[in-house]
């Protein structure tokens, strides 16, 4: 493709040059915007790409978007009355073209270098109002994408260096916001502005030729790392499901029904089984599902690997149209990013992690699902100095991070699909915006019980200040779900509590009989006024292994903090606090009468000897002798023989929802926990359709599995 | 004969600065002590050895005694902090636990953010346990929505005592804004535990954001018992042997104050270090009449750039340290892991230098300590740049073959490439690296490098400027007569300086001018400043010339950066205001681009800083200098295209007025080499600061 040969001195130090500009391009963005999505909560994406596309390099903030600027490129290319010159610029925000929904306004420029187009700088960032039926532009009552704003597919907003004015105007026109979308494309125009100013520096230095090779190679070289990561993972089949409850119209259930056939150096990502697209907007189309893929691979495979396309290069994806995950024009996809394509992440989260607790060098850092909700709470009307406003609260990043395989997750660490992520001081939104909060704190009970715990997650309460009346939008998923699964046999995360009390404070003082009435999903948009106190707690991270199996004195630390109640400790945990300190023989033994009464009575272990292949979490292992290879439990016993569908020799039992602390479940949901028959210890706790039977979520290629996988350093 | 003395506490050195009354300047190193303090004895003991002195007759003729230290302070708070409790209130006793979420990635690398597993690097700054909270509710107005319950604040104090408290921070919300509770908890506090270290938040950081004002009040709290009790038993000791003047500590912002004006707020001094090296190029600028430098010092893990534009320290409001928001105004020290100890290696076909650091131990392949990762100073060693048997003056042998063996089994083989060309290789990626850091410390600042002179400080600084001004386009560079302990040389030559800010708030409609009863606020908050600044820099000793400089924290409504603007004076009128927005706009498009600025926006201003500076006499400083002596030759690699040349090499301690070399050369000092390139120049100004010019 290229003639061009660039030396690895060269390639390196036009490499940090190229991350470099990447980075300056967010702290331009970020200085300039007026918009606390990007200021404050990181929630846009800076990228350089391909003349194809193709992203060669990313800063570190939403990864879900990493893709969708590249299918606005392509949407230029396609249509070549728009006339590519040096100096344009391309606004677009169009779901069915590539983005995620509406508000994700996109900007992206051509550079040029010795009359060559050598690639594209782009932008995203999430405004928050972009017009449409209701403040906000994600309505719950949308039952078309026309009705969720203005759909902007690709247009040419900066001409040869100067600004369309006339098409800016339009724009702004559509918002409800000008003033802070006018901040924000100005921020948008900077930011490229410093890319082009740097790339194009950079090309007369060293040549247009050598800096888009370089490009090429960024991406050549992820993948050859990727690929190589690949190889020291086991094949096999891999499943996980996850669920989202209420389409804005009605609390329907949907199914994302993850497939992942890990084979050689490729991802294949099955999403067939999922739910048909529904009639309001928790879909999302093709390009959210592909960057929900990319946005969770990325973190769970590559971690260490620099981001770019060619690590998705690895990845397959597969699903066909009309989908929860591939809705169709017209579907309504206002909320696509907190709706199905964030729990299409925590899929694949999910897949990702049962492949690594399957590695013999990875196990230590599998780890369960982190926040696996993103809830809404959107404000607008007049603010206290008397201007129209609008916030997209960023405060529910905060809920839990999954655990590790060796180490508790952490307490408001959000989701992964954010590095970055930040919220901003109560103060500063006090000031921003009529709010006052009664509190934000770390909420008790809601990481994901395990041998090492999810994190908490926060939560908050407020009402309104300086003004009587705002219009609130309230919304999630994961009310009536718990989506934070734990792994391993760690439990889920707590489920969202969202509660509202019609005057439920004065003066700045909860009311101690104030009665909060449960809001459920999606409540959607509703009036408040000064004294109506809204209180929401997010999902804790999923825990991962047995709770029994939790060293007891960082169950007594929990209780401390104040994370967990003593209830919890004792039921969920089998820990003994008496006055504060722990008794730990009576702690054995509440334990051991907890795993007697999972399984009735102990059957007698079948165990069998063999060389150890692999693990599947901490408990199980898979084994080889002379007569096969077996999967076995923590006291050698035989689960299955032949395959590694274990749960065929586990105990089973239903779980219900009262029995975790923190847990409503959708009347369509149920969960099932699976014991080792011998030792009671818990296995896994599946949560699936109360209508169907829960699934074998590992199976190892066992065929393949000749010698122990080493990793190899190809170069 | 008199002394004036700058001493800096660093991660292994103790550094001394002493210029004695002829204006002849030495450099002490003694390394650094766990306890602090020892170390600086030392290395005082040191230096009066050096002048022939007993300790006392050189503690008696000390007439300016500037301290500095970064790490001596973070080591205390990290290791050795006092227990402290935290008051906050009533539902905010998680602020540090949640730590806005950015404590999660606070010290990673760019490399380490994007894996999730090294998240959470740091605990908070004060555990979970240690920190209580009180019924009280004060809102952004200043109003009091709910009155301080005193009965359950005394319960919470009396627990915070049970659990061994020896500090408090007390935080609430809005304090700046209306100071009564954390005030009322001060007096409640003092009955309970009457010897407690208290900081008050509004104090010590009065902005608006809980969690930088929670982080800041705890940091200086935890570390105001070990670091006042360290800072007075050090003047004590140097007094009693005969020290007639105070020790003067170097702050944050970069103006020493006397440690009596500190023990209330130690965490102005945490960064001083790194502030110290600034201020010490401020200094050579200011003898050079140069106003636009960078000030930059390259050690063996990290690579610091300072930025003085017009004659002025580039600020910023908050640093990070151990994982906790210190928000306090100070020098902005940009930092990237690169050093004579970064390691290089080859991944999947590409090289790699840093961030990560060979140290000290096992330290570079050539230390010969066990090594065997190939590091820029092994580069440097084969490239011929560094002398196996002069590191240091001497003090350290280098390991030639372990250098070539580290560099051809981990860089040169699987790159099918050379030795030479392999170390060549590291050298460039490494420069390349610091290059951008200068990049962006400038351009993205608005601020064209070239109009910058470029200053080389840090044991490595001088052996890769060259290559850095070369690739930013600049004609020269300067190595200060105190290159390897500038931060010390800063701490003996800084004025006396401090800071008082104030949370006040205004807003702006689209091209509006705010009301006169906000403008009049403005007006009263900058007067109210300018007096407290003025009169505790009186009391810590100005005389006479003190400047003060008002600045106001401006944006656009809706950001969150703000540019700080000078503003003449007090007065804060309509006119002033307007004044104040086009400046704003002026240098808003300087650093965004011509059509950035966007009134349509409106304005925010959110805060108010006045800076109070009292000139202090310079010491003389005019070099006798020792002459430069041949010492033969070394073949050096330049150019890979041109291959090495026989460069000449040249020693000296001190460089004589007037003495000039001729590149190739490399001139060695005992504690750095300087690099001149072929077709530079470098010559010794009468303050043994050496300038070299780089041929186009």
């Amino acid at each position: 493709m290229s003639n061009v040969t660039v030396n690895p001195v060269v390639y390196e130090v036009i490499r940090s040059r190229l991350l470099a500009s990447t980075e300056e391009m967010r702290i331009a963005l970020q200085s300039v915007s007026g918009s606390p999505t990007v200021t404050e909560a990181s929630d846009f994406f800076t990228g350089l790409f391909l003349p194809d596309g193709s992203f060669a390099s990313m800063g570190f903030q939403v990864s879900l978007q990493a893709p969708v600027v590249g299918h606005l490129i392509r949407a230029v290319h396609d249509r070549p009355h728009l006339e590519v010159r040096d100096g344009d610029m391309f606004m677009g925000n169009d779901p069915f073209v590539g983005a995620l929904h509406q508000n994700d306004l996109q900007l992206t420029g051509p550079i040029f270098a010795d009359g060559q187009l050598i690639a594209w700088a782009g932008v995203e960032a999430h405004v928050t109002d972009i017009g449409g039926m209701d403040f906000a532009s994600w309505s719950p009552r949308a039952r078309d994408c026309r009705q969720e704003g203005l759909r902007i597919p690709c247009v040419k907003v900066v001409e040869e260096g100067r600004p369309r004015e006339d098409i800016l105007e339009m724009i702004l026109t559509a918002t409800r916001l000008p003033a802070q979308l006018g901040l924000d494309i100005r921020a948008f125009i900077a930011t490229i502005n410093v890319a082009r100013s740097r790339i194009a520096e950079l090309a007369g230095r060293y040549g247009a030729g050598t800096v888009s090779e370089v490009m090429r190679l960024m991406i050549a070289q992820s993948e050859r790392r990727t690929r190589a990561r690949l190889r020291e993972l086991p094949d096999g089949i891999f499943r996980a499901t996850d669920f989202l409850e209420h389409d804005g119209e009605a609390n329907r259930l949907y199914k994302i029904h993850g497939v992942l056939e890990k084979r050689g150096e490729t991802l294949r990502f099955d999403f067939s089984g999922s739910s048909y697209q529904a009639p309001g907007f928790i879909n999302c189309t093709r390009s959210g599902l592909e960057g929900a893929v990319i946005g969770s691979v990325m973190p769970m495979l590559a971690w260490d690997i620099p981001w770019n396309r060619g690590i998705l290069n690895c990845c397959e994806i597969v699903a066909p149209d009309g989908l929860v995950v591939t809705a169709q024009y017209p579907a309504p996809v206002g909320s696509a990013t907190v709706e199905a394509i964030w729990t299409t992440t925590n899929v694949v989260s999910a897949l990702c992690n049962r492949l690594l607790a399957c590695s013999k060098s990875y196990a230590p850092r599998a780890q369960a699902v982190a926040q696996g909700t993103m809830a809404t709470f959107n404000l607008g009307g007049r603010n206290q100095y008397g201007e129209p406003f609008g916030l997209h609260l960023m405060d529910p990043l905060a809920g839990g991070y999954g655990a590790f395989a060796s180490k508790d997750g952490y307490d408001a660490g959000g989701p992964h699909n954010s590095p970055m992520a930040s919220i901003a001081d109560v103060e500063r939104n006090e000031r921003a915006v009529p709010l006052f909060y009664f509190y934000r704190r770390l909420a008790r009970d809601t990481g994901g019980c395990g041998t090492f715990a999810g994190g908490a997650s926060a939560e908050l309460a407020l009402t309104l200040a300086g003004v009587d009346e705002a219009e609130a939008l309230i919304m999630t998923h994961g009310a009536e779900v718990p989506n934070t699964a734990g792994l391993a046999g760690g439990l889920p995360g707590a489920t969202v509590v969202q509660r509202w009390a019609e005057q439920g404070a004065s003066e700045g003082v909860l009311d101690a009989a104030a009665r909060f009435e449960m809001l459920g999903p999606k409540p959607g948009l509703r009036p408040m006024r000064r004294g109506d106190v809204f209180a929401v707690s997010w999902q804790g991270g999923g825990g991962w292994g047995d709770p029994l199996g939790r060293d007891p004195d960082a169950v007594l630390r929990d209780l401390n903090r104040g994370v967990i109640s003593t209830q919890t400790a004792s039921e969920i945990y089998g820990v003994s606090v008496v006055d504060g300190a722990l008794d730990r023989d009576s702690t054995e033994a509440l334990r051991a009468s907890i795993r007697q009464r999972r399984i009735g009575v102990a059957m007698p272990a079948r165990t069998v000897v063999g060389e150890v292949l692999l693990p599947i979490g901490p408990a199980l292992t898979i084994v080889r002798n002379a007569e096969g290879d077996h999967v076995i439990g923590p006291s050698g016993h035989v689960l299955s023989s032949g395959h590694t569908r274990w749960r065929e020799g586990a105990v089973s039992a239903p779980v219900q929802a009262d029995q975790l602390p923190m847990h409503v479940l959708h009347a369509e949901l149920a969960m099932t926990a699976w014991y080792c028959p011998v030792s009671g210890i818990l296995l896994a706790l599946d949560i699936h359709r109360a209508d169907e039977t829960p699934q074998h979520d590992v199976e190892i290629d066992l065929a393949q599995l000749t010698a122990p996988t080493t990793a190899q350093n190809v170069a | 004969m008199s002394y004036y003395v700058g001493t800096d506490v660093g991660g292994t050195f103790t550094d001394m600065w002493v210029a004695d009354g002829s204006g002849q300047a030495r450099v002490f190193k003694s390394p650094t002590t766990l306890d602090v303090m020892t170390g600086v004895l030392n290395t005082t003991r040191l230096a009066a050895e050096g002048y022939g002195l007993c300790f006392e007759e050189f503690c008696a003729r000390i007439v300016r005694f500037g301290h500095g230290t970064t790490v001596g302070l973070n080591a205390l708070l990290t290791r050795r902090a006092a227990r402290c409790g935290v008051l906050t209130t009533e539902g905010f006793g998680d602020t540090l636990e949640i730590g806005r979420m950015r404590r999660l990635t606070s010290g990673l690398s760019e490399l380490e953010v994007t894996d999730f597993f090294l998240h959470n690097r740091y605990d908070p700054i004060v555990p979970r346990d240690m920190v209580e909270e009180v019924p009280e509710r004060i809102d952004v107005n200043g109003r009091v929505v709910r009155q301080l319950d005193e009965t359950q604040a005394r319960a919470a104090i009396a627990r915070l005592v049970a659990k061994g408290a020896q500090a408090l921070a007390i935080c609430t919300l809005w304090s700046p804004v209306n100071p009564v509770h954390e005030l009322r908890l001060h007096e409640l506090a003092l009955e309970a535990m009457p010897d407690a270290f208290i900081t008050l938040s509004h104090e010590v950081s009065p902005g608006v954001g809980e969690y930088g004002r929670m982080s800041t009040a705890a940091a200086n709290a935890a570390l105001g018992p070990v670091a006042g009790r360290y800072l007075s038993r050090l003047e004590k000791e140097l007094q009693a042997a005969g020290m007639t003047v105070p020790v003067l500590m170097m702050t944050n912002a970069g103006g020493v104050l006397p440690t009596a004006s500190l023990t209330d707020r130690p965490a102005y001094a945490i960064f001083s270090g790194p502030a110290a090296g600034v201020i010490g190029s401020l200094a050579i600028g200011e003898m050079l009449g140069e106003k636009n430098l960078l000030a930059t010092d390259i050690g063996g893990t990290s690579f610091d750039v300072g930025v003085i534009v017009r004659g002025r320290p580039v600020m910023r409001q908050e640093i990070s340290v151990a994982g906790a928001d210190i928000r306090v105004p100070s020098i902005d020290v940009d930092s990237i892991g690169a050093g004579g100890g970064s390691i290089a290696s080859v991944q999947f076909g590409a090289l790699q230098v840093g961030p990560q650091s060979a140290g000290s131990m096992p330290g570079p392949a050539c230390y010969g300590r066990g090594g065997t990762e190939p590091t820029a100073t092994d580069a440097d060693l084969v490239l011929g740049v560094l002398d196996p048997n002069n590191f240091i003056g001497g003090a350290m042998k280098l390991d030639g073959e372990a250098a070539r063996r580290a560099i051809h089994d981990r860089i040169a083989k699987p790159l099918g490439v050379d030795v030479m060309e392999a170390a060549w290789g590291i050298r460039e990626v490494l420069d390349a690296k610091m290059a951008a850091l200068l990049r962006r410390a400038t351009i993205e600042r608005g601020h064209d490098p070239r109009d910058f002179v470029f200053l080389a400080n840090g044991g490595a600084g001088p052996s890769h400027a060259w290559a850095l001004t070369r690739e930013l386009g600049l004609p020269k560079f300067i190595v200060p007569a105190a290159a390897t302990a500038q931060s010390a040389f800063g701490c003996a030559n800084s004025s006396l300086g401090l800071t008082r800010e104030s949370p006040v708030y205004l807003r702006a409609g689209g091209r509006a001018v705010p009301p006169d009863s906000q403008l009049q606020t403005v007006e009263a908050e900058l007067a109210r400043l300018s007096q407290e600044a003025a009169k505790n820099l009186e009391s810590a000793g100005a005389r006479g010339d003190l400047v003060l400089e008002r600045v106001l924290s401006i944006r656009y409504r809706g950001q969150t950066n703000t540019l700080d603007i000078v503003v003449p004076g007090e007065a804060f009128g309509a006119d002033a205001f307007l004044s104040a927005a086009r400046q704003f706009e002026q240098e808003y498009e300087g650093l965004f681009g011509r059509g950035a600025a966007y009134s349509a926006a409106g304005f925010e201003v959110v805060g108010a800083r006045v800076t109070a500076t009292g000139h202090l006499p310079p010491p003389r400083i005019a070099a006798s200098g020792e002459a430069m002596r041949p010492a033969g030759t070394r073949s050096i690699l330049f150019d890979l295209r041109a291959g090495p040349v026989e460069a000449a090499i040249w020693r000296t301690s001190f460089p004589p007025p007037g003495a000039e070399v001729v590149g190739p050369a490399v001139i060695e000092f005992p504690g750095q080499s300087v690099v001149v390139p072929p077709g530079g120049v470098a010559r010794a100004d009468e303050m043994g600061n050496l300038h070299v010019s780089i041929a186009a």
